[in-house]
């Protein structure tokens, strides 16, 4: 029903302010719709199947509070999760994002199922390389084109366990585990801990024997790699490379301080069988769970260079079978963004230290004797080489390296066999 | 076509659709890309007629593999047929046949991991139980996984463990089946036990290890989940098998589709010539 003051309000509105009014209504009523509209639902793979996945979750649902975009995680051990990234994405049944591998990355983008990532666009989101350790920042890229943004930085480290070696002797005036300075100090400390069925130094997680990615360690240490230069020939038949080859072959056959093969080397550490040990960064966590008195050091220098193994995980982006949906690649890179602001939470809780070099100062993870001695070797970092035969190489080196450690090889004709097969890899 | 055929046909519709479109195009299909250089990623592919097969007779790491896979298949035969059989004759009766059934057939219930993983555990070198009461009764320890000359034995030895239940009731049935009046006869005649066994039990029980043989012999050659969970194929390839080869080319080392069908079809026609020779060898009938 009208009333006359209505009808005079009608009278006095002109064209101009109706159409303005009518517009602005409309707009109001477009953005409430925007607004009331859920945010995006994304999917994302990774092979956090760890400790480290708990955490990831944690931070995810925190994400989704603060955000609204909800994440759907797909999590499968990381051969599987690979496998299943070169099916799916051709296909079109890839996810939004993907956590990979910096050695992934090659093969990757060689095949076409990642999407490359344009300068303007990452400096759109706020990513600068010199905001982080160069080692990592230049894993996602291949040929010259970016492909993915690293997060974090598993590495190796060593661990001493203070019983065993105040047991054999090997502790300073201060209580502390002496640390090995070189190679020759490592096999004859070793073999001051080793008797019976305990060991003076591993390295690997669950299999020395058969553990490329410490195998790969001791060869960067000598200046050796899977490839040459080129990234055509391998590279395993250099002098260096049969040096490291024949030391892999010495610690459980000559000098009898190793564990065999495929022995568990996380629970004979655990369990007091296992004096100084080089293994993955991400087993920390798990040893003070296990409340085992250890003392954490960067690599020693082995070789000639203190080189330590790292192989930083990345998030990528799988292409999309047709053009990329705006709005779940915006709340993929939004996650991206807001887990790089929090990587100091994501360090803290999973132990792994960030590739960004923001939260390295803060006091929490530098106060962490295990963090800070993870930081202290970051500038010895290297990642294996930027070829898309890496992976493939990495597997067949894993028998013939094993063959070595068990004496069923000499070093040099399993260097040799090993070459022949990385030459024979298709193109 | 009679209207019985085609009710027929039209029931058996749903299967033989399935079955072609899961078996049999897959197969036809893998045999396609056993003639290509086919390789996930790669954006064509060609045709090069037999390469890969003439590649595998230069693949030393297959002849390995192959040869690993034979051994298995044959140093396990025997176990997997006498150790069930026995543990079938002795269950067949007494009081605590059905638990003891029960117990015997709980490791298969378990997945292949599950038992992988249980395993390594026990035989762990340094800090498993095997090993450690071995060292209490002053043997020296052994990394029984680690160690070419004994890492197969082992794989065979959880194997065994892990499906003597299955085939325990297999046997069980078998046995069930053989007429009481035949062993009431032969006890009549004087027979002992063990005549009993040779004269009567072994002969009629002729389909069932033919069974057991030939299922036992197809999934050996198709052996994995073990030795993938137990050893890696280690150390070095001692304990490599075709389908692992066959896997790691098709989906760790480059997506080799062409070359790991190839790999396919070679242990297709091994596992055929078996089987059939295994039928020509243990068919027939014995009529009491």
């Amino acid at each position: 029903m009208d009333t006359s003051d209505n009808v005079v309000e009608r009278r006095s509105v002109s064209r101009r302010a109706f159409v303005a009014g009518a517009a602005s209504v409309g707009v109001a009523a477009w953005a409430r719709r925007g607004a009331a509209q859920p945010k995006a639902t994304i999917t994302y793979w990774n092979g956090l199947t760890g400790a480290d996945g708990k955490v990831m979750d944690e931070l995810i649902d925190r994400f989704t509070r603060e955000t609204g975009i909800r994440i759907e995680q797909q999590r499968l051990p990381w051969a599987d999760l690979y496998a299943k990234l070169q099916v799916a994405v051709p296909a079109g049944e890839g996810p939004d994002l993907a956590l990979i591998h910096t050695v992934e990355v090659p093969h990757f983008a060689s095949d076409g199922v990642l999407e490359a990532i344009d300068d303007a666009t990452t400096a759109a989101k706020g990513f600068r390389g010199e905001d982080y350790l160069p080692a990592t920042w230049q894993g996602g890229t291949f040929q010259g084109k970016r492909y993915s943004l690293p997060l974090d930085v598993p590495q190796h480290i060593m661990y001493l366990n203070v019983k065993v070696m105040k047991d054999a002797g090997l502790v300073g005036a201060d209580g502390r585990p002496r640390v090995p300075g070189s190679r020759d100090e490592l096999v004859t400390m070793a073999k001051r801990i080793t008797k019976a069925d305990t060991f003076g130094f591993a390295i690997g997680t669950v299999n020395p024997g058969r553990y490329t990615w410490g195998f790969h360690n001791l060869l960067w240490q000598n200046g050796a790699n899977i490839y040459a230069a080129d990234l055509k020939r391998a590279g395993v038949t250099d002098p260096a490379a049969l040096e490291v080859a024949e030391f892999w072959e010495a610690l459980p056959n000559q000098h009898k301080v190793a564990p065999p093969a495929n022995t568990n080397c996380r629970d004979a550490f655990i369990a007091g069988r296992l004096g100084m040990w080089i293994a993955g960064s991400w087993n920390f966590s798990g040893l003070r769970e296990a409340k085992v008195d250890f003392v954490a050091v960067p690599v020693p220098r082995l070789f000639k260079q203190a080189v330590v193994w790292a192989m930083p995980h990345q998030y990528s982006f799988p292409k999309p079978k047709g053009a990329a949906d705006r709005a779940r690649r915006d709340a993929a890179w939004a996650h991206v963004r807001w887990m790089t602001d929090n990587v100091a939470e994501w360090t803290l809780k999973a132990g792994q230290v960030s590739a960004s070099r923001k939260a390295h100062a803060d006091p929490r993870i530098t106060g962490d004797p295990v963090l800070r001695a993870l930081l202290a070797q970051a500038p010895n970092w290297q990642v294996g080489q930027p070829t898309p035969k890496w992976v493939a190489a990495e597997n067949i080196t894993r028998p013939v390296i094993e063959a070595i450690y068990t004496g069923q090889k000499p070093a040099k004709a399993a260097m040799e066999d090993l070459a022949r097969q990385i030459n024979a890899l298709p193109d | 076509m009679s209207r019985q055929t085609r009710v027929a046909y039209a029931f058996l519709a749903p299967g033989l659709l399935l079955f072609a479109v899961y078996r049999l195009y897959p197969l036809l299909e893998g045999l396609r890309l056993s003639f290509t250089n086919a390789r996930l990623g790669r954006a064509s592919e060609q045709w090069i007629g037999f390469a890969n097969y003439t590649r595998l007779l230069e693949d030393d790491r297959f002849h390995v593999s192959l040869w690993n896979t034979a051994f298995y298949t044959v140093a396990s035969t025997l176990p997997i047929l006498a150790v069930p059989l026995a543990l079938a004759l002795a269950l067949n009766r007494g009081r605590l046949r059905t638990l003891l059934r029960s117990v015997f057939f709980f490791p298969f219930t378990l997945s292949v991991v599950t038992v992988g993983l249980a395993w390594l555990w026990l035989l762990d070198p340094v800090v498993g139980p095997f090993n450690y009461y071995l060292r209490r009764l002053g043997v020296p320890a052994r990394s029984w996984l680690a160690d070419p000359q004994t890492a197969m034995w082992t794989i065979i030895l959880t194997t065994v463990w892990w499906v003597t239940g299955y085939y325990l009731v297999i046997y069980l049935a078998g046995l069930q089946d053989i007429p009481r009046d035949l062993y009431e006869a032969a006890a009549l005649d004087g027979a002992s036990g063990w005549r009993s066994f040779w004269a009567i039990t072994l002969p009629l029980l002729r389909p069932v290890l033919l069974f057991v043989v030939v299922t036992h012999v197809i999934g050996s050659f198709q052996l994995f989940g073990q030795v993938f969970v137990l050893t890696g194929g280690g150390p070095g390839d001692a304990t490599r098998t075709v389908v692992q080869h066959l896997y790691e080319a098709a989906f760790q080392n480059f997506f080799q589709f062409g070359a790991a069908s190839a790999m396919a079809w070679v242990l297709f026609a091994v596992i055929l010539a078996f089987s059939v020779l295994q039928f020509r060898l243990l068919r027939g009938h014995t009529e009491y």
